[in-house]
């Protein structure tokens, strides 16, 4: 008995020991965190057609240029969790004769956000919903030529899905 | 970390006591034990409610001695916790009662009165979470993590849960008791609040993935005896 008593006393202490190095500290990857808006692109001209982007690259405000990319037709856009709306600089690229030429849009996301529980190590997530496409708010889905471009290069968009929830699905197609 | 191993020390400083008293004294005498009352502090949570800007509580605990080996058990307490994650900055605040049973294993000569026990306990907590700050994890990385301040109070929850606790208790004078003990928990159900979670219970502890726990305590206690029993 006494043998026993002292096997398990020192069986506690070697797990409560262990269970002190706090090994759920640190989000695992692979968690479900606040994802990105994923967009896929489409030849305007056939709509059913994917349409890969050629020397294209993105960027917000005055933060990290994302790419270039060739021959892509998916792309994963961040949206800002501190607020309801992100603009976004997409800037592809032509080849004419050797020489690139650039054509850069802005383009606007509104949405409304919901953050939800995660876990400890994780924290939050936000979840997004674009705004309708009929109603009073701001459009879901805005494009803008920045000053001294002439024309835009995205010609049109459909949104696929308005619940940003998880980066399976395709969110917006844009067009062109 | 640091207060395991001060434990752990404090508990060898002990244990020699234990068998030196052994080989001392071999006179026959009559054989009687105290039965009584035993109350006591934690001095861990009274002390560290001095040290540690983040924690306020304290923590009774008592026992009655029922037959030779078998006292009845429990503890009561209250603690207010500020626990400041990477992610999250919460606060817990609330009591907590845990009943249950102290089987002494320890073979003691003549009039002492040592105990070198296991036993388990029945926990039950009232509490509330506040939620004072959290960040929102994006992995992309690409805009800085926001964070928030909702400040938010969860009020009302509770929590039962299961504690298998070992430990041992040294007489050091007479009827004042030294006793140290280590708890593993398991929780039964709790009342989350709603989008978040109870990551920290009063009684129980910091919650490991999601129901399971571990604590310890470090008492001064005093035999208030009511009567005499021969062994």
């Amino acid at each position: 008995m006494k043998k026993i008593i002292t096997v398990f006393l020192l069986a506690l202490l070697t797990a409560v020991s262990f269970w002190s190095c706090e090994k759920d500290d640190i989000c695992a990857e692979g968690t479900a965190t606040t994802p990105s808006l994923i967009i896929e692109f489409y030849n305007r001209d056939n709509r059913t057609d994917p349409k890969n982007v050629t020397y294209f690259s993105y960027f917000s405000a005055n933060l990290d240029t994302i790419g270039p990319l060739n021959s892509e037709n998916r792309i994963e856009v961040p949206l800002r969790t501190d607020t309801t709306a992100t603009t976004w600089n997409f800037r592809l690229g032509s080849s004419q004769l050797g020489e690139i030429t650039y054509n850069t849009d802005v383009i606007t996301f509104n949405y409304e956000t919901k953050e939800l529980y995660i876990s400890r190590a994780c924290g939050f997530k936000s979840y997004f919903t674009l705004n309708s496409q009929s109603g009073s708010t701001p459009q879901p889905v805005v494009i803008e030529n920045p000053e001294g471009d002439d024309d835009l290069w995205m010609q049109d968009y459909t949104i696929e899905e308005s619940n940003i929830e998880n980066e399976d699905e395709v969110h917006v197609k844009i067009y062109f | 970390m640091l207060k395991f191993i001060f434990s752990i020390v404090l508990m060898l400083a002990i244990m020699p006591a234990f068998s030196q008293e052994q080989k001392t004294d071999t006179v026959q005498k009559p054989k009687t034990q105290k039965y009584g009352i035993r109350v006591g502090a934690d001095l861990y949570r009274f002390a560290r409610s001095f040290y540690d800007d983040d924690f306020q509580g304290f923590e009774i605990v008592a026992d009655y001695r029922l037959t030779k080996k078998i006292y009845a058990a429990g503890e009561i307490g209250n603690t207010k916790i500020t626990v400041d994650d990477d992610q999250l900055n919460f606060t817990t605040n609330g009591s907590y009662i845990k009943i249950g049973f102290d089987y002494n294993a320890y073979e003691n000569w003549l009039d002492m009165e040592n105990m070198i026990y296991v036993g388990f306990r029945y926990g039950f907590s009232s509490y509330s979470q506040t939620l004072n700050s959290y960040k929102i994890y994006d992995d992309s990385g690409y805009f800085e993590q926001t964070v928030v301040y909702p400040n938010q109070e969860y009020s009302g929850l509770s929590a039962h849960w299961l504690e298998f606790v070992g430990g041992i208790k040294a007489e050091l004078f007479n009827n004042l008791y030294l006793g140290f003990s280590v708890r593993l928990k398991a929780l039964i159900t709790d009342k989350k609040p709603d989008n978040f979670d109870n990551l920290y219970i009063p009684g129980f502890n910091r919650t490991y993935d999601g129901s399971f726990g571990a604590g310890f305590n470090y008492t001064l206690s005093y035999t208030i005896p009511l009567y005499k029993r021969a062994k």
